[in-house]
């Protein structure tokens, strides 16, 4: 540990300035090359929860279980580019999709956006910082309260004085020992197992639903969620909004394409571990699952792969923690002192870079604390991505649809968790006419997921062919079953309710927004002349066609 | 099947090699360029 997190420290050492720049505090100047930047999407992507998830999943689904996880996930790193690419040609020098929706809507759904930001990034703070506790509690003699405090302070230690600029750098040495490990590390587990001949031996270890590719179970209990909930990670997230701004705008795609071979291949390939586990006949430590994979290692690997495997572990929590302290630094310096204290015209650039510091250090204790409640992981990342599930759709539609409101934004996401919560932990019963209701919006979400997942690439006539014939199609099997799946009615719930409600405030407004007003709203930080404030502009709402802007 | 599954846990390292080396070269050329250029990577 002193070793990675020594070598990371120097790492942010070399490029740190006397003088942080603001907007290089925040986004490394957006002009980040396809390396670092493809390294840097794929470390943050890839998080020790993850790792740990995915191997529960094995585990837990059998050989389908790593696919319902990893594969995913992976895919929304792919269906989430052309996104991307509108976002950052809107708005270029923006430092977070908070800071965007204020210069598209007003406070109200800058403030929503960012309050969700900062609640997931805790949560993955503290998810975190739990699994490298249960690995150093598992595999060294000290505890898990000290483990959480060294990894702590060796993240805080490379990341307070440089910023995101340290975070990204650093990612591209944890990727190396993170993707080197996997490499070697996979097979010899493999074959410390038992090799091939562990697939006949230990084949009665597994039900037929576990041994079935095609797993039912696999895919309501686990893989379904998962769509519905990585869609909203992807899109709701601001450590990958964040390098979405600073990577170079003609390297979007390429950088997110291998970010999706890379994470995908990762994750499914650590979930084998879990399936291993399975047909071995492992039992994890004290029943608690989140032991598997250190476990594994430990029971496998000699002392030399043993460390590998720890640095894997410790570098994927790493380069996804440092990713949420310069998200969460990020939104506090742009979105609640930038934008709602000083105002864009009066904020201080060392001011901020101040704030970003503070911010980290408050964020990094209160991860610590919770920490200490050792919270369930899958759960966390499950709940989290279906909360942002009410903030899909608006989302999406306010960087496209020039008639959303921010009274339709606001209202949207508000309803949405309103109706998401409810069906997600069981308030209601559901056995009824309620579980009838509840049935006819998830299977409406169903349509809603593809249908966005389509307009991406494909553009509005696709999207809704796409979307009406998988609501139809899904509606018979659907209804009168899904609300059987807590997890998944709630976040399809969810994505309906939000997108149900945009879409009819929305089409109340006659006005329409002119998007060439988010590339002058939103700006550098250290580039004051000639910067527009969004206090001295129109606020979305007004009639903009008087002023001769209608797009 | 033993065949399948074999090559079903092997086939995820082998990927991760590739990418592994395609963002390895990438940073590669960017240091030189940077080096080159008498700028910071990032």
């Amino acid at each position: 540990m002193l070793l990675f997190f020594g070598g990371s420290f120097y790492m942010s050492v070399r490029i740190s300035k006397k003088k942080e720049n603001a907007d290089g505090y925040m986004t490394g100047g957006g002009n980040i090359g396809f390396g670092i930047s493809a390294a840097s999407m794929t470390a943050t992507w890839i998080w020790a929860s993850s790792m740990y998830a995915s191997a529960t999943s094995g585990y837990t689904y059998g050989i389908s279980g790593p696919i319902h996880y990893g594969l995913w996930g992976a895919l929304m790193i792919l269906l989430i580019y052309p996104f991307g690419r509108r976002i950052r040609a809107v708005a270029p020098r923006a430092h977070t999709i908070a800071e965007v929706m204020f210069a598209r809507h007003g406070r109200s759904s800058q403030l929503m956006l960012a309050g969700s930001n900062v609640l997931g990034s805790v949560i993955s703070l503290t998810s975190n910082l739990i699994a490298g506790g249960a690995l150093i509690d598992l595999l060294t003699p000290y505890t898990f309260t000290q483990g959480i405090i060294a990894i702590a302070a060796g993240v805080l230690l490379y990341t307070l004085w440089s910023g995101f600029r340290a975070s990204v750098l650093t990612d591209f040495a944890q990727v190396l020992a993170m993707l080197g490990a996997v490499v070697v590390i996979i097979p010899v587990v493999f074959f410390a197992a038992g090799g091939p001949g562990l697939f006949e031996s230990g084949a009665e270890n597994l039900t037929p639903q576990q041994q079935d590719f095609f797993s039912s179970d696999a895919f309501f209990n686990q893989g379904a969620p998962y769509i519905a909930a990585v869609l909203a990670y992807a899109i709701g997230n601001q450590t990958i909004a964040q390098r979405l701004f600073a990577v170079r705008e003609d390297l979007i795609k390429k950088t997110f394409v291998t970010a999706t071979f890379g994470y995908g291949a990762t994750i499914i390939g650590v979930g084998m571990l879990g399936v291993i586990a399975l047909y071995a006949g492992v039992e994890p430590l004290g029943g608690d699952l989140n032991n598997l994979i250190p476990q594994m290692a430990a029971t496998y690997l000699n002392p030399a792969l043993l460390c590998l495997f720890f640095v894997m572990i410790i570098g994927s929590l790493s380069s996804t923690a440092d990713s949420d302290l310069t998200a969460l630094s990020s939104i506090v310096m742009t979105d609640v002192y930038g934008q709602n204290i000083a105002g864009k015209k009066r904020a201080n650039p060392r001011t901020m870079v101040l704030i970003g510091r503070l911010t980290m250090v408050v964020a990094i204790a209160a991860a610590l604390v919770f920490a200490g409640f050792k919270l369930n992981i899958l759960d966390l990342l499950v709940f989290v991505g279906a909360l942002w599930g009410a903030l899909v759709f608006p989302v999406i539609a306010s960087f496209y649809w020039g008639r959303v409101t921010n009274l339709a934004f606001s209202v949207a996401v508000v309803a949405g968790l309103a109706a998401f919560l409810p069906v997600r932990f069981s308030w209601v019963d559901l056995s009824g006419g309620l579980g009838l209701v509840s049935d006819v919006l998830s299977t409406v979400g169903v349509g809603i997921v593809l249908g966005l997942m389509a307009f991406g690439f494909f553009g509005k006539r696709v999207a809704l062919v796409v979307g009406t014939v998988a609501t139809l199609v899904a509606a018979p099997f659907a209804i009168g079953f899904l609300h059987t799946y807590p997890v998944l009615s709630g976040s399809l719930v969810a994505y309906a309710v939000s997108t149900i409600v945009c879409v009819g405030l929305t089409l109340l407004n006659k006005g329409t927004f002119d998007f060439a007003l988010i590339k002058e709203r939103t700006g550098d930080f250290d580039t004051e002349p000639g910067t527009k404030s969004l206090d001295d502009q129109p606020r979305q709402g007004e009639p903009v066609a008087a002023r001769g802007e209608i797009s | 099947m033993t065949v399948l599954l074999t090559l079903y846990v092997l086939v995820w390292p082998l990927v991760v090699a590739g990418v592994l080396f395609v963002i390895g070269r990438a940073f590669y050329r960017e240091l030189r360029a940077a080096k080159a250029e008498g700028r910071s990577i990032i």
